[in-house]
């Protein structure tokens, strides 16, 4: 994805002089282009996710029709199969199945016969929130590392600033969730382990959350503002003796920040993959608790609709990201502003 | 499907018995008794208010309870002999008759009762002016509404019956006066009167009966008559309960009188047992439930109360499938039975408050007899066994196996009991010392469903089963009941066994058959005690008080207390 | 926990480097060792504790770190630091199967796309985006689900959803050399392109794969240890270092160590994979 957005770019900075109007032509067709790939991307996803279920030996449906005790005859099993679409090939059962979500319609879990949008919309929420929460932490502890890396002076506290991504990058993030509840709810009592939907306690499991996230946006963040602080400019401002902090606000964030948001948009995944652990941990209703529970009655539809739902997140995100990338690029900038 | 663990109470057929002048005798006094304390009780109630003490119901006490999860539902027939739902549904309701934990029976709204020479027709008296929450008297016609439900239940709207009340016998019930009840039975039926204290007997309004199926689901329709009501509730999630202040007819044993203590009480579900234990540590909650039994000296050294109620029915153990292989060979059950150090168990699983199966019935059921000799643990008459046996090979790895094939089998702890998995852990490592492999895998509470209870195939089940009276163990040894040795018919002693506990025809003359099946169950090593069972685990603050429990260890919180801190 | 964001060429840009040839920094070194004594524990367990993994004593359980037992014990009186001990093996084989699994399978995908282009590039493209786009934890969640819950089907998913990254870089790796000098003089000369890419473009291609697997390394150990910790590894008296928090997580209140000591040791075995990773690639920048 990032790898559409660099040849964008790169295509689109020559033209920095010359009409506009052409920019917004070529920028017109790579959007459409780019949302098309998305979407391919997204009902990929679909099928993917699908045929791997597909593989899953038996069902919860046949489980509980299999079960001698309640002694249904052949035939009232294959009617029952028969209505769920159990009866069908794959592919058959693959199509139906795109053709309904493409509709909207993404069927009734198998083990509580709830309408799985229903289950998964009342987890939304609460993951949404946690998510939310830690992206913003993430953010917030990498641009904290990141201006800490250039304004310190070299030295010990620098290699430690500049050793912190990797470390929190190490830890598994249960390790981080288990060590927090102990340490701020048991011994301080800061937050309330009842509660897990408070404010309080979404911030404590976000921070969970948000430790090793943030350590791939800070050694981006790092590299990027190292890397244009050895550019002409920086050199030049610096020579002109500006004081680090200015020339680190005006000249380097800029350009650094590019990279930067490509990044986050990257470690989104991550971000939706860890609430799997994190919400277990700290006990939340969320998305990634439906899809424990999903997957210890190998509930398939269920896991299916939330599994696309991250991808589809996932892409989104991505997709807006990189449509907003040309957009903020400084050399794109200068042909506006020639106008 | 909806998990109840202790859903597994259940009836026996209708244990039959000769009259019993001094039961009779007992109930009577019993109830007269109750009713004479009643206004002596009041007044003393009366002047420690008037004294200002600390029993004023005035004092703004609120109880927060942690539990595992409320999924069961709110109908009644489907949720109240649960572990998790009873602990709500004892609060807000009532029982004809209070049964404590040693299974006397004592009156509550029944204030007292008669039975016939041969135990087939009872007739309750009621005690006047309860009313329901919503004001409607509980009354002759009320009872008669609910011993209907009980009985017979609306099955074809599926609104079962209750599984623990003796509906085989059961001929009718008819109203003699506005506070007197005749109920009959084809058959002697000496459960009668213990069940109408078990948790499936809670008495509803009739307005509540009435409803579908549908209606029943919603906890606010469901009125009783008990110590609290609904305030508040949101599914799978909280129930909020408020003190009914008008209720007076708690039941007399237990020591008080008029409203609760307690002006409410919050039930929150929390499903993790660490969080919830953490939560109990912190402060955060009045009570805990369930936590892991091995954390429970921590909590101990911390000043807080640990309860550990044992209720009425089966030690845990296992249960063992003779058609399936190993435990086709009575030398292997047996060799397995021998081979477990219960102590070691007691010792490192539990806490001193767990205490060693003596039979494979708890020891607080009346008939239980001290049969430990015939399980307890020797491992050179294990290895005898074994060898006898033929498992004489070892394999690479050094478990012993015969003709090739591997001795071993495999447990899946069961998610009904905290503590099952470490529990299983030492298991494998007793039986590993003999050769034997016992693999454990743990499963959540569906899939354990799916593939350990409905699987005829898998050898080992646990067993964690309360239940009203002891003629139940007669449903299930055989195949005209649960079967739980897949014996079928084979195995003649059982059967002749199953059919004299069915038909006894006194307690007395039932308790020396019990003993003697008992015996046969555990020399054919078909059952393996392990402890007697704990299935619920409270947690509470050092600053609660008051707590009592009944028959099934379900707590009542109509006369706790709580200092404020 | 899978990075989809691999910083190659990624270094702390305020130290100095150190010249070439000279000695790699202390924090190497000591990655190294502890790489080294990670690996010895999975081969001769045997030899650095006297203790049985799977049966402890009992009425020694929940023993606090000490003279007698370092890291203490469990709640069947076990030795911690031999439960990590012997559970580094099967953690170290799953994670070198899921390495493996990405190399191969992403390496393929990548070399081919990128040899070929064309609209094989293309489908391999879709493919790795469609992998990259659901994330790489619930992926292998997935993945173990349709398997079966066991560590070896753990290490498998996590190298499904390894195959990716590995693929991408590969892919931009052979699309770097290809158009190099050398490969066109091996073209021009009349090698077949079996031959060319795998005796000029895959030698080129393997030492930036090599970085990105030593990290990959690192990430799958933490993916399967989150996978365990989940229960979807071995059942105990496995003691996979995800399994042994997840043990222990029940006993955080009074026995703290059985958490941190197996957390701790994932952390610092990670850590120092990525160190090594960070190195291999400074290497390939000089």
């Amino acid at each position: 994805m990032s790898a559409a957005a660099t040849e964008t770019t790169a295509g689109s900075s020559p033209a920095g002089t010359s009409a506009a109007a052409r920019t917004a032509r070529r920028y017109g067709s790579f959007a459409l282009r780019r949302t098309g790939q998305a979407l391919v991307v997204i009902a990929l996803a679909y099928v993917l996710v699908f045929l791997v279920l597909a593989a899953i030996p038996g069902d919860p449906i046949s489980a509980q029709l299999d079960n001698p005790q309640n002694g249904y005859s052949e035939e009232e099993k294959a009617q029952i199969r028969a209505f769920h679409g159990l009866d069908r090939p794959v592919l058959v059962q693959l199509l139906v199945s795109l053709g309904n979500a493409l509709r909207g319609e993404l069927g009734t879990s198998m083990s509580t016969s709830q309408p799985v949008a229903a289950m998964i919309g009342e987890a939304i929420p609460s993951t949404l929130a946690l998510a939310v929460t830690a992206l913003a932490l993430a953010i917030l502890l990498a641009a904290v590392l990141g201006l800490l890396s250039r304004l310190l002076p070299e030295g010990p506290l620098n290699s430690l600033v500049r050793s912190l991504p990797a470390a929190f990058l190490s830890t598994p993030n249960f390790l981080i969730g288990l060590v927090l509840i102990q340490v701020l709810a048991v011994n301080l009592g800061l937050f309330s382990l009842v509660e897990p939907e408070s404010a309080r306690s979404t911030l404590v499991a976000a921070l969970t959350l948000a430790i090793p996230v943030s350590a791939q946006i800070a050694q981006v963040f790092i590299t990027a503002l190292d890397e244009s602080s050895g550019q002409d400019y920086a050199e030049v401002a610096l020579s002109r003796g500006l004081p680090p902090v200015q020339v680190v606000l005006r000249h380097l964030l800029r350009p650094s920040l590019l990279p930067t948001v490509t990044v986050v948009g990257l470690v989104l995944g991550e971000v939706l993959g860890g609430s799997l652990i994190t919400e277990t941990i700290f006990g939340r209703a969320g998305v990634g608790t439906v899809v424990q529970k999903a997957v210890s009655s190998q509930d398939v539809p269920v896991l299916l609709a939330a599994v696309v739902l991250s991808a589809t997140v996932f892409v989104m995100v991505n997709l807006v990201i990189d449509l907003l990338y040309p957009l903020l690029d400084p050399r794109l900038r200068v042909g506006k502003e020639s106008r | 499907m909806t998990p109840r663990p202790d859903a597994q109470a259940a009836v026996g057929p209708a244990s039959t018995a000769a009259p019993s002048r001094r039961r009779l005798l007992q109930g009577i006094s019993a109830g007269a008794l109750g009713l004479a304390a009643l206004p002596l009780a009041g007044c003393a109630l009366d002047g420690a208010r008037a004294d200002g003490g600390p029993a004023s119901p005035e004092d703004d006490l609120e109880l927060s309870f942690l539990i595992s999860n409320l999924d069961g539902g709110w109908v009644p027939s489907q949720s109240a002999i649960s572990s998790y739902e009873a602990n709500v549904w004892q609060q807000l309701t009532d029982k004809l008759v209070h049964t404590d934990a040693e299974g006397t029976v004592s009156p509550w709204i029944a204030t007292h009762w008669e039975q016939n020479e041969d135990a087939t027709e009872y007739v309750l008296h009621l005690r006047g002016g309860v009313t329901f929450s919503d004001g409607t008297p509980l009354d002759a016609a009320a009872v008669l509404a609910n011993l209907e439900a009980w009985a017979v239940g609306r099955p074809e709207e599926g609104l079962a019956r209750v599984g623990l009340f003796p509906g085989g016998t059961y001929e009718g019930a008819e109203a003699l006066d506005p506070l007197t009840v005749r109920v009959t039975f084809t058959a002697p039926t000496l459960s009668f009167l213990p069940t109408l204290g078990y948790h499936g007997c809670q008495l509803m309004a009739p307005s509540s009966l009435a409803l579908s199926l549908e209606e029943q689901a919603d906890l606010a329709h469901q009125i009783g008559s008990g110590p609290f009501v609904l305030e508040s509730w949101e599914p799978r999630q909280r129930v909020r309960l408020v003190r009914r202040e008008d209720y007076d007819w708690a039941p007399e044993v237990l020591g008080a009188t008029g409203p609760a203590r307690l002006s409410a009480i919050t039930f929150t579900v929390l499903p993790d047992d660490t969080l919830r234990a953490s939560a109990a540590r912190a402060g955060q909650t009045d009570l805990a439930y369930n936590v892991n039994p091995q954390v429970l000296d921590s909590f101990t050294e911390a000043g807080f109360t640990i309860e550990v109620p044992r209720y009425l029915g089966f030690v845990h153990g296992y249960s063992l499938r003779t058609q399936v292989a190993p435990f086709d060979d009575v030398r292997v059950r047996q060799a397995v039975t021998r081979g477990i150090d219960r102590a070691e168990i007691l010792r490192t699983v539990f806490t001193d408050a767990w205490e060693p199966a003596t039979s494979w019935l708890q020891a607080g059921v009346p008939e239980t007899t001290d049969l430990t000799e015939l399980f307890a643990y020797d491992p050179e008459l294990a290895t005898q066994l074994l060898d006898e046996a033929g498992w004489t090979e070892r394999t690479a790895e050094g478990f012993r196996a015969k003709d090739g094939v591997e001795l071993g089998f495999t447990i899946y702890p069961t998610p009904y009991l905290t503590g099952s998995v470490p529990e299983a852990e030492l298991i494998s490592q007793h039986l590993g010392r003999l050769g034997i492999r016992v693999r454990t895998q743990k499963l959540d509470i569906p899939t354990y469903t799916e593939r350990v209870t409905n699987d005829p195939t898998q050898g080992v089940q646990e067993v964690t089963r309360s239940f009203v009276d002891v003629g139940t163990v007669a449903g299930v040894i055989t195949d005209e009941g649960e079967d739980w040795f897949q014996t079928g018919s084979s195995d003649a002693e059982l059967v002749r066994l199953r059919d004299e506990v069915a038909g006894a025809a006194s307690r007395e003359e039932r308790a020396g058959v019990v003993e003697e099946l008992s015996r046969h169950v555990l020399e054919q090593a078909y059952f393996i005690p392990l402890e007697q069972n704990v299935q619920r685990i409270y947690v509470q603050s050092p600053q609660l008080s008051g707590i009592t429990f009944n028959a099934v260890a379900i707590p009542s919180y109509h006369a706790a207390t709580k200092e404020e801190a | 926990m899978s990075t989809a964001v691999l910083t190659p060429g990624l270094r702390a840009g305020a130290q100095p480097r150190t010249a070439a040839g000279a000695r790699p920094p202390a924090t190497v070194l000591l990655s190294a060792a502890v790489i080294l004594l990670v690996l010895a524990w999975s081969i001769a367990p045997g030899l650095f504790t006297g203790h049985d993994p799977a049966v402890g004593v009992p009425d020694d359980k929940f023993i606090a770190p000490g003279a007698q037992h370092w890291l203490g014990t469990d709640h069947l009186g076990r030795d911690l630091l031999t439960r990590i001990v012997h559970g580094s093996a099967s953690s170290m084989t799953s994670a070198l199967i899921a390495v493996a699994i990405g190399v191969a399978v992403g390496g393929a995908l990548g070399l081919v796309g990128g040899y070929l282009g064309g609209w094989v590039d293309a489908v391999i493209g879709r493919v790795v985006d469609v992998l990259l786009a659901i994330p790489g934890f619930l992926l292998a969640v997935v993945v173990v689900t349709a398997l079966g819950y066991d560590t070896r089907n753990a290490a498998i998913a996590t190298g499904v959803s390894a195959v990716a990254v590995f693929a991408r870089l590969m892919r931009s790796e052979v699309l770097r050399v290809r158009t190099s000098v050398f490969i066109e003089a091996a073209r021009i000369s009349g090698g077949s392109s079996t031959y060319v890419l795998l005796r000029h473009v895959l030698p080129n291609a393997l030492r930036p794969v090599l970085s990105l697997a030593v990290l990959q390394f690192g990430i799958a150990i933490l993916v399967i240890a989150g996978l365990a910790f989940l229960g979807y590894g071995d059942p105990p008296p496995a003691s996979d270092w995800g399994l042994l928090v997840s043990d222990g997580r029940e006993h955080l209140l009074h026995a703290p160590w059985l958490v941190l000591a197996p957390g701790l040791v994932i952390a610092v075995v990670v850590l120092s994979v990525s160190r090594l990773s960070r190195h291999l690639d400074q290497g390939r920048n000089r």
